[in-house]
């Protein structure tokens, strides 16, 4: 045998280990989905793992459970497309203002509170050239109320004379 | 609360309108790996340039540039590991690679090279392996003991073995090396989304600039070995490789400008950002370091009449910028350029780390890693015999009278 | 014995193609693999996202609802889901801006920062932007590990698990739909709220969409409105010429859009 040999046996030493290494270490799982080596080759598992993500926006079916009256409020109003947790979830856990741990008694994960500030308003209806006029409701196309923030009642929050929930003035809804 | 960034936030200045998720997300690590891939491939077609060309005036320099070769592939991956952010799943390369992916085959072209170059060095070495084997006693005995693989065949029949080996895995590291380094040309040429990068000259334009730069990183590591060990340079050596620097650097040239002019006559939607990327925020990098001083004046220099040491030694060390540089324009470069093709993302190393992803992420880990080569061709000295003399000042002056000779015949 | 050249030869190249080729590339030897090299299409019903830029109003509400139900934190300036504004001015000028994504909205007119008159304002619109869930997805095509794959129902999901953090894909995605989180440390994108499609519910998007500018559904499936509007209506899709056959279908685009 000649000692030219010896380099070819080390690498095929090389590719044993890594070929042992491949049969103890890669899941058995792992595969070409429908035979799609191109676009699906991937642990099957890891699919189930993006399906079992926690739900977290539950919008008006959770929330109705305890407040049916602001559900019933909100129907046939201008703001009867808005889900609950647009204006009520708070990014901030220390805004976090709901009276009842939704975390442990309901599972429900997001930080709930409310927002007065006129910021959260003016993301639909500060006025824009450029922003939509009218929008689509259960009773059609309807006109969009928009406002300049700079000129309309500066400094005051909103819901001291619109009522958020009807989408009306306070004093129209008592 | 403590201040979170997103991975890229911390060295990416935005300008213009650039997508929200837009960061240089390539960093420093990847304008060092082609560095160092480069540095491989161009150091080691010029020692096969010997073994396999037969150009005598070179066998000074051939064990050298294939150990340097070799000490550099060993760190050519370390960058990578630094870019990864779960280096841990690294294995999963070898694991399940997906070689619809470019990136996929570094393993395999990576661990196919390193085996050409290590049995090449074997082979090369093996009579002094043998030679130590048999004198030295303790641990440096073990250790060239293992390192003959327990072969202690030196008869003639078995170098003559050797010899005809060493000339085929040269021959076929020569492919093996220009795929490295093209192949790493080919992960950036197919990004379809960078402009800068999308060319199919790219693997060529990487591997002119991988032999420029490893012929001037063994110039100039070559000279400074043998002159730390009061050696004897053979002119003749520096000289050819000079000449091979120079037909690289008219090919690097050629292929970089055609890139340029392409993109500039067929100005398509992008070439509006990226004439204001060439000529204007990188100008100084790419048309003055990399242009100018790293191709053009070296090539002056190289050209000019009576060429001297210090002036061969001078071009290199200038390729060995301009190269850098290159990489560095490319890569960083390319994703300077927004894909909204409305702004422009300034990288902006973290200097002075303030937590990990700053320090791996600024010039320390870099330094220590472009370093290394250098300190393992030092260790690689200690146990084989890297920087010898192999010609003496007779022997020089014969093979000068053999290449002279060689141009008298010609003229 | 002693070695000729050409067994020499013989052996090295056995060795080298025992390196080069692990079992896993022997996959795309398999029938399935190689017929889905030439019908790459999957012809079974698969997700798709309708946006209608003329109902955008660019209050932001999506990127917010994205944000916290895919935990993608707040303050961080990457998002899965986004709304970029463009402005074009009655010089010509074209102002284009997302800040922060958009996940506070669009309360003023200062594209860029730059506070304009309402009067020289031509024309403004909102496009909310997400993961397009391409057919031909080039970041799954570039993943050199399969840690990122297609889904059966066509939409891309990434394995954190398996990711590596190479970044390659977040290169190759020519939306920029995708980013390393802050969270895993490893490529992240939308997956059009997989964990809630595929229970019947809407995208968390979707439902904090106030304006019915967003729309999912199923290609294929007579019954899905997606599919009414794509095969009935004027739709278009961002940078079609990248030749990643995307899954977001565009209402009212404009020249101005990218």
């Amino acid at each position: 045998m000649s000692h030219a040999w010896r380099p070819v046996f080390v690498v095929l030493a090389v590719v044993a280990a890594i070929v042992v290494m491949r049969v103890i270490l890669v899941p058995s799982d792992f595969t070409a989905k429908d035979g799609d080596y191109k676009y699906q080759w991937h642990r099957l598992s890891a699919e189930q793992v993006s399906k079992d993500f926690t739900v977290k926006h539950r919008g008006r079916d959770f929330c109705g459970q305890c407040h049916p009256n602001h559900i019933e409020k909100m129907k046939d109003s201008g703001h009867q497309n808005i889900q609950c947790e647009n204006c009520h979830v708070m990014y901030e856990p220390a805004k976090k203002s709901h009276p009842i741990n939704l975390k442990e008694d309901f599972g429900y994960l997001l930080n709930i509170g409310i927002d007065r500030s006129r910021e959260l308003c003016k993301r639909c209806h500060a006025e824009l050239s450029y922003r939509p006029k009218t929008y689509t409701s259960s009773k059609g196309t309807e006109k969009f109320k928009q406002i300049d923030p700079t000129k309309h009642n500066p400094g005051i929050e909103c819901a001291m004379c619109h009522d958020v929930h009807s989408a009306g003035f306070k004093t129209a809804a008592k | 609360m403590e201040e979170h960034l997103a991975h890229g936030a911390l060295w990416t200045i935005k300008e213009g309108f650039t997508y929200p998720n837009e960061y240089i997300y390539w960093t420093i690590h990847i304008v060092v790996y082609p560095y160092i891939t480069g540095l491989v491939a161009g150091a080691f077609v010029l020692s096969s340039m010997y073994h396999v060309f037969g150009k005598e005036e070179l066998k000074p320099v051939a064990k050298f540039s294939l150990v340097f070769s070799f000490a550099l592939l060993l760190m050519a991956t370390s960058p990578l590991m630094l870019h990864l952010t779960q280096v841990f799943n690294s294995i999963n390369m070898i694991l399940t690679p997906h070689f619809y992916s470019a990136i996929a085959a570094f393993t395999v072209v990576y661990l196919t090279y390193m085996a050409i170059v290590l049995a090449e060095i074997w082979f090369v070495f093996r009579p002094y392996i043998v030679e130590q084997a048999k004198e030295k006693k303790g641990l440096l005995g073990l250790l060239y003991n293992a390192m003959t693989l327990g072969s202690f065949d030196v008869s003639e029949k078995a170098l003559q073995t050797d010899h005809k080996i060493i000339k085929i895995l040269a021959a076929v590291g020569i492919p093996a090396a220009a795929f490295l380094h093209g192949y790493v040309g080919f992960i950036f040429g197919s990004v379809k989304t960078v402009p800068l990068w999308k060319t199919p000259l790219m693997p060529f334009i990487f591997l002119m600039s991988a032999i420029i730069s490893g012929v001037s990183g063994c110039i100039v590591t070559y000279i400074v070995g043998m002159s730390l060990k009061r050696n004897f340079i053979c002119g003749a050596s520096i000289r050819s490789m000079c000449k091979v620097l120079v037909w690289f650097l008219v090919a690097a040239i050629v292929l970089e400008g055609i890139d340029i002019i392409f993109h500039a006559y067929t100005a398509e939607e992008f070439w509006s950002i990226m004439s204001e990327l060439l000529f204007q925020r990188f100008a100084f990098k790419m048309l003055v370091v990399q242009w100018l001083i790293g191709m053009i004046l070296p090539l002056i220099l190289l050209l000019l009449p009576r060429l001297s040491m210090l002036r061969a030694f001078i071009s290199a060390t200038l390729v060995l910028i301009g190269v850098f540089t290159m990489r560095w324009d490319v890569v960083i470069g390319g994703q300077s350029m927004s894909k909204s093709l409305a702004g422009f993302l300034t990288y902006d190393m973290p200097i002075i780390p303030h937590n990990m992803e700053s320090f791996l992420e600024g010039p320390i880990p870099i330094t220590v890693l472009l370093i290394m080569p250098l300190v393992l061709l030092f260790i690689f000295n200690k146990v084989l015999p890297v920087f010898t003399e192999v010609f003496n000042e007779e022997d020089c002056g014969f093979t000068e009278g053999l290449l002279s000779g060689k141009d008298h015949a010609k003229h | 014995m002693s070695l000729s050249r050409r067994e020499l030869l013989k052996m090295g190249l056995l060795a080298v193609c025992g390196t080069v080729i692990p079992l896993s590339a022997l996959e795309i030897l398999k029938p399935e693999a190689a017929a889905s090299l030439i019908r790459p299409y999957s012809e079974h019903k698969r997700w798709a996202f309708v946006v209608d830029t003329t109902k955008c109003v660019g209050c932001g509400m999506c990127v917010k609802a994205c944000k916290l139900e895919n935990e993608i934190p707040f303050n961080i300036d990457v998002q899965r889901t986004w709304v970029e504004r463009y402005v074009q001015l009655k010089n010509g000028d074209v102002l284009i801006d997302s800040p922060h994504g958009a996940r506070n909205g669009y309360i003023k007119n200062d594209p860029q920062g730059k506070e304009i008159n309402e009067a020289e304002v031509a024309k403004g619109i909102f496009v909310p932007k997400l993961c397009n869930q391409c057919e031909k997805p080039s970041c799954v095509q570039v993943c050199p590990v399969g840690a990122t794959y297609k889904t059966s129902d066509g939409v891309v999901l990434v394995d954190k698990g398996w990711c590596i953090g190479c970044g390659y894909c977040i290169n190759n995605c020519p939306y920029l739909a995708r980013f390393f989180s802050p969270v895993t440390n490893t490529a992240d994108k939308c997956t059009f709220c997989y964990h809630r499609i595929t229970k019947g519910l809407n995208t968390a998007c979707m439902d904090a969409c106030a304006f019915g500018a967003r729309k999912i559904g199923m290609l294929n499936d007579p019954n899905s409105e997606v599919a009414k509007i794509i095969s009935t209506e004027r739709v278009s899709v961002l940078k079609p010429e990248y030749g990643n056959e995307p899954q977001v279908f565009y209402i009212g685009l404009d020249a101005i859009v990218r």
